[in-house]
């Protein structure tokens, strides 16, 4: 518990489980998260039709038992609001052991909710809640020139396994 | 976008300075597009008779070939081996403590946008002049044919031996953000960006003044500034140095105000960390959202560095603002809102780029005295404190010729200002540990009214001698204005 409060001190924010309701203001922070990785390479162009896309990502995954879908809520004065969203999924490994995989998918927040420690706090908590949900191996999936995410990642351990190399047709 | 929004005092002469009363906008705009058209020819004329600017001109008495066994070899072997010991003797054995590079990608010139470097040649040679001119500082004007800010800054940190200090001109934002510091961080000598810092630190020691003068205090005035361009950026960064509240301080864009959940927030992050910064400092300066409208509304001082287009800033906004109200209206050729108009919407004090009316904010009553001191205090760089350090004195100086809501800066005529501002400049330096010579401020203040006095002489005495050709259109040689 002194823990728990401690990081709160620290991150002007908790996750919590994303429920139905959420989905209304997590599918333009989801948006916000794909128009920044179309920053960092042309090929991640976003749809026109990306917001009703995301409504229906979400609402099929918040039903998915081997999905999370979590919701950033503000605390005090901001307390109700969400302000950032985390998605990820268990799925198995078919040739590799461990055969199971939590993968971190999205981590959005709201640019001023971010820096003095947030960070730490979200992968901390995806990371046991996709242990919870029976992961043996933790991966993140971002664009391959966000340097952010990677020495993000990076100074927490990570190291790139595998890679997406894309071709316009 | 800051374009076009300074001032090349040596190209509009101050003729018929303005009262700020009874212009009206048309007129003065058609003037004002004539009277640009017919230098524009006389430019062109001129420039093919001259063929360029400077030239390099001996510093030491040369009488025959036997004087180059001093200025050359085999002397010369001696000076080399001296700067070979120790590098900073070539501050004191050459001619690098007082020369700088004029460096630029032309990418940004004057309010015409990309021209490349062969086009922006000619605006580098005018602004190498003056340099000389205003601060007695040698610049030698380098258009770089570089394709991206790595070839820029690698070029600069090649070249940076032969100088005491670089001038970074007319690049385009952001890249100009990070060139500049990148490069402030690898030199050990003084690196400036024009754009960004003169018009901004001459913005800002106008503001100080116009605050004084309508009893505010910077620290409870709500300020918009529209434009986020280099220089709005660095006006913002020096307001919030000086003690400005950035809660109160509203940035406008095309956009509308910068606000942290702004939908581009993301791609500033990733092109312009410098204005999302700024967008998390300020959180909209206390405007929740919308446009340049509803941000004026009960604000106390407006600068505008934007589109050169007259009614860009409309009058209805200025009286919503606060009572007696600061406009710095600061696009050139033509401010954003004419002095006039602005007035009768009841702005106290307004301030432009331009010499024909009051209150010219003008980056030439920087950069010159900004390099003459740390050149004469061979500084290894040139953080805010210096900068704020020549807000303070152009600011001081302008009080102490009588302080009035049409004189909140020096003009450029009070040439006496200038010294004092690069004294304050080199002073500071010493005081910070930067500087590699170390003088009382008087002394500074000495040697820089002997170096800024000369090159009018100079120039005067050679157009007498006929060693500078007068200008084949006028029959009789133009009197120096100074």
């Amino acid at each position: 518990m002194t823990e728990n409060a401690e990081r709160d001190a620290i991150a002007p924010l908790r996750l919590r489980v994303a429920t139905p309701n959420d989905i209304g203001a997590l599918a333009p922070l989801l948006v916000r998260l794909k128009r920044l990785n179309e920053e960092f390479d042309p090929l991640l162009k976003v749809r026109d039709d990306v917001l009703d896309r995301a409504r229906d990502v979400l609402k099929v995954e918040i039903a998915d038992p081997k999905a999370l879908l979590l919701a950033a809520e503000g605390i005090g004065p901001d307390q109700g609001k969400i302000v950032g969203v985390v998605r990820g999924r268990v799925r198995e490994r078919v040739f590799y052991s461990p055969e199971l995989e939590g993968v971190i998918l999205d981590i959005y927040l709201l640019p001023v909710y971010r820096r003095r420690g947030v960070g730490e706090y979200l992968l901390s908590e995806t990371v046991a809640r996709l242990q919870a949900m029976g992961a043996q191996i933790v991966t993140a999936e971002f664009p391959t020139q966000n340097q952010i995410a990677s020495q993000f990642y990076a100074k927490r351990g990570f190291r790139p396994i595998t890679g997406t190399h894309a071709k316009a047709l | 976008m800051a374009r076009g929004a300074r001032s090349r005092t040596a190209k509009r002469r101050p003729a018929a300075r303005g009262t700020g009363k009874g212009e009206a906008a048309g007129t003065d705009e058609s003037v004002e597009e004539a009277k640009t058209l017919a230098l524009g020819e006389r430019s062109i004329r001129l420039a093919a008779f001259y063929q360029g600017k400077i030239e390099t001109v001996p510093k030491v008495p040369v009488r025959s070939l036997e004087d180059f066994s001093i200025w050359y070899t085999p002397g010369i072997a001696a000076v080399s081996r001296a700067i070979e010991a120790d590098p900073d003797r070539s501050f004191e054995l050459t001619g690098r403590w007082n020369t700088i590079a004029i460096v630029t990608d032309g990418s940004r010139v004057l309010g015409l946008g990309n021209v490349g470097p062969r086009a922006a040649m000619p605006v580098m040679e005018g602004k190498a002049l003056l340099f000389k001119f205003l601060g007695g500082v040698d610049a030698i004007p380098l258009p770089l044919d570089v394709a991206r800010p790595e070839e820029l800054i690698e070029t600069v940190e090649r070249i940076a031996p032969a100088f005491g200090a670089i001038n970074l001109e007319d690049i385009a934002s952001p890249k100009c953000f990070s060139i500049l510091e990148t490069l402030a961080g690898k030199l050990p000598i003084p690196i400036w960006h024009d754009d960004q810092l003169g018009t901004a630190a001459s913005t800002v020691a106008g503001l100080s003044n116009a605050v004084a003068l309508t009893g505010r205090s910077l620290r409870s005035t709500r300020v918009v500034l529209f434009g986020a361009g280099a220089a709005n950026i660095a006006t913002a960064r020096l307001l919030i140095a000086m003690g400005q509240d950035p809660r109160k301080l509203s940035l406008v864009d095309q956009k509308g105000v910068l606000h942290p959940d702004r939908e581009d927030m993301d791609e500033l992050m990733i092109r312009n960390p410098w204005k999302y910064r700024l967008a998390l400092q300020t959180r909209g300066g206390g405007v929740e959202g919308g446009g340049i409208a509803e941000a004026l509304s009960g604000a106390d001082i407006l600068v505008a560095a934007s589109t050169p287009v007259a009614g860009t800033i409309q009058a209805d906004w200025v009286r919503t603002m606060a009572p007696d109200p600061i406009v710095f209206a600061l696009a050139n050729p033509t401010p954003e809102i004419w002095p006039a108009t602005a007035r009768s919407a009841g702005a106290a004090i307004v301030a432009t780029g331009r010499s024909d009316f009051p209150n010219q904010v003008n980056n030439s009553l920087v950069f010159p005295a900004v390099f003459r001191g740390v050149l004469d205090a061979r500084a290894r760089s040139i953080p805010d404190e210096l900068v704020l350090a020549a807000v303070a004195e152009l600011a001081a100086r302008a009080r102490d010729h009588g302080l009035s809501e049409t004189h909140i800066l020096p003009t450029m005529a009070e040439t006496d200002v200038f010294p004092h501002v690069a004294a304050a400049v080199a002073s500071r330096a010493v005081e910070l540990g930067l500087a590699r010579e170390r003088h009382r401020r008087e002394e500074f203040l000495e040697r820089a009214q002997n170096l800024m006095r000369r090159p009018a002489k100079l120039a005067l005495e050679l157009l007498r001698a006929g060693l500078t050709v007068p200008m084949p259109d006028e029959r009789i040689p133009r009197r120096s204005r100074r």
